[in-house]
């Protein structure tokens, strides 16, 4: 997993530095300079790596961690809820949800630290520090928001 | 001097500078006992809430967390043999060892006083660097701060990867948070770079998103695999015997001040980092034993496999706060978030940092003090419960730590981009955790790319290319092209 993850990185740098260098040629010398002088020598480093990676043979006894795409839907998923139903419902839904289903905790102290985390949350961000939530996506499009 | 020392010690017991340090403790405290949590990672997590503190207040929430980060670490390693950090990894050989023979008061008592002799003698380098360190970074010009930022990263690049490949993917890393650094409205000719003509690219990179994406990400992933393994050992009675831990640490204080010395000079050193010190600090105390007989004692239980350590590990972070502070080249990680909260507060490190901000540098020196000699107080207090706290289900951390994560970066312009940036650099951080590469390198580009364009270029218009011949640029590009070369003469020497 290590060679892939490797040359994935590498694939990824050599297509943001080969496109640096590209872009950059169009503009003023002033904006031009850094970007070309990190980008071009950035391109040559991550296509050395890309090839180490792909002749490499480290990948044998090497698996992809096992489990990994159930956090990562969860992380996506809380993403999602966020656009969707704004922060202050989203916050609410993912931790109960987290803690009744992934973590497997009992209804009481799900809802109990639900409401604990959700407490600290507002009582920060919305009543102290005033930050502005917009309301999601969907309530937006329902006619929900105010 | 004395009078900005003294300031600065005013400046942390104002009311509130104290109050947040105590936060920082508090919270550090916890996560340095849980194995599995990084202090890094909190570091990145806790950047958001310090943009409407004023310095002092920040850096005694900051450092305050970081400094306790390390002491509380030990004793997770002491009690249950797995390292409540990376940093502490060297504690478990000797102190897990004494737990087992159920000396474990003992080995907590020598982990605890000599955490704070070497948190106090790493402080105490810090301020006695900086009177040193002034007249040589007041004379530093543009092209000389710009080569010791390239010379930063040409630490960080070729010392945290081993070997020419460990070398070649540390500069693709650092080199790739340099190009980042570069995205949005160009200062000199307003050109707009990478921005995919995206309003939110305009204003470049917010760095809290990305840090927080790129260290928290992979945690959680990681807690997430791993279920609820943090650790399970029922609380017990550990505080017996922890005094004589204490008397051990002053019967073999030369050694607890050498090994506290070797943590503040690798910690000065950038790039080498605390997993470095905490090793040879525990090598120098295997070394200091006389007899044969004598050495094999060290991973039986020898307590002064536990003091080593323990000092270095602490002493460390006065260390690294030097170049930090005074030249903007972090030494480690940590450091490098560190001076990402710098920034955000409008602090540029370097000459300003020991001039006009010389009370918050002290006061910085201060907290290290305070917050060590608080946590290691509270510690001897609840020596008892302390094995409680660990036992903490990572499943229940995990939502908590997602709300902080997403929060944390959406507070930085309140805007939804943010999001998909930490998402972004999650997955990023957690492609160079599978694959084994250096992330300090890359937060070390994203941190120094805008200063470093801006003095480049102020170099350039100011003396054209004989900038280059300037005596002190010269002698860092000796160092740069050494420090890069190293690893070849190793690898070298090695065949």
């Amino acid at each position: 997993m290590a060679k892939k993850a490797s040359f994935a990185l590498a694939v990824l740098i050599l297509l943001a530095a080969g496109y640096a260098v590209f872009t950059a040629h169009g503009w003023p010398r002033k904006a031009a300079l850094f970007p070309l002088a990190i980008g071009a020598p950035l391109l040559v480093l991550a296509l050395i790596e890309a090839i180490w990676a792909f002749k490499s043979n480290e990948a044998e006894g090497d698996p992809m961690p096992r489990g990994i795409a159930l956090p990562w839907a969860w992380i996506v998923g809380f993403l999602a809820l966020i656009a969707l139903l704004g922060f202050p419902i989203a916050v609410a839904a993912f931790m109960l949800a987290y803690l009744k289903f992934a973590a497997k905790e009992d209804w009481i102290f799900s809802v109990v630290v639900t409401a604990l985390v959700w407490g600290a949350f507002y009582g920060l961000f919305d009543a102290m520090l005033h930050l502005p939530f917009p309301a999601g996506w969907l309530l937006e499009w329902l006619g929900f928001a105010a | 001097m004395l009078e900005a020392l003294w300031e600065g010690l005013l400046l942390v017991l104002q009311w509130k500078a104290f109050g947040f340090m105590l936060l920082g403790i508090g919270l550090g405290f916890w996560v340095g006992l849980l194995p599995g949590l990084g202090g890094a990672t909190t570091l990145a997590l806790m950047l958001p809430f310090i943009y409407t503190m004023q310095p002092v207040e920040a850096f005694a929430f900051l450092l305050g967390m970081h400094a306790v980060v390390a002491t509380t670490g030990d004793i997770t390693s002491v009690l249950f043999g797995l390292p409540g950090e990376a940093t502490s990894a060297a504690t478990v050989v000797d102190g897990y060892a004494m737990t087992k023979k159920g000396e474990a008061g003992r080995a907590l008592g020598a982990a605890l006083a000599s955490s704070l002799v070497g948190a106090i003698i790493g402080a105490v380098a810090l301020a006695a660097a900086i009177p040193i360190v002034r007249p040589l970074v007041l004379t530093f010009g543009s092209p000389e701060l710009f080569m010791l930022a390239i010379v930063g990263l040409a630490f960080i690049a070729s010392l945290s990867g081993e070997g020419t490949r460990g070398m070649l993917r540390g500069f693709l890393a650092g080199g790739f948070g340099l190009l980042l650094a570069t995205i949005g409205q160009d200062p000199q000719s307003g050109t707009a770079r990478f921005t995919f003509d995206s309003l939110y690219l305009m204003q470049g990179l917010d760095l809290v998103p990305v840090l927080v994406g790129i260290f928290a990400i992979p945690e959680i992933i990681d807690l997430f695999v791993r279920g609820s393994s943090i650790a399970n050992i029922p609380p017990g009675k550990v505080a017996k015997g922890a005094w004589e831990g204490v008397k051990d640490t002053f019967r073999h204080f030369g050694l607890t001040i050498r090994c506290s010395l070797i943590g503040t000079f690798i910690g000065v050193m950038p790039g080498l980092g605390g997993s470095v010190a905490q090793w040879l600090a525990y090598g120098h105390a295997a070394q200091s034993a006389k007899t044969p007989e004598e050495r094999k004692q060290f991973g039986q239980g020898d307590v002064r496999g536990v003091l080593g350590p323990g000092a270095a590990n602490n002493s460390k972070e006065g260390g690294s706060l030097i170049p930090t502070v005074a030249f903007g080249v972090p030494g480690s990680t940590s450091m490098a978030i560190l001076l990402g909260g710098f920034l955000l507060l409008g602090l540029v490190p370097g000459p300003d940092m020991l001039t006009k901000h010389i009370a918050v540098t002290y006061s910085m020196v201060w907290t290290i003090v305070l917050a060590n000699i608080i946590t290691v107080a509270l510690c001897f207090l609840f020596l008892d419960r302390l094995a409680g706290i660990t036992n903490v289900k990572g499943h229940r951390l995990i939502p908590i730590i997602l709300v902080l994560v997403f929060i944390g970066s959406y507070t930085s312009n309140s805007h939804y981009g943010d999001l998909l940036v930490t998402l972004f650099f999650g997955a990023v951080g957690y492609l160079m955790v599978l694959a084994g590469w250096p992330r300090a390198p890359f937060v070390l580009g994203l941190v120094l790319g805008k200063i470093a364009e801006n003095y480049l270029y102020i170099s350039t218009a100011r003396y054209e290319a004989a900038w280059l011949t300037r005596p002190v640029v010269l002698v860092l590009i000796v160092v740069a092209v050494l420090v890069i070369a190293y690893p070849f003469f190793q690898a070298r020497s090695r065949g």
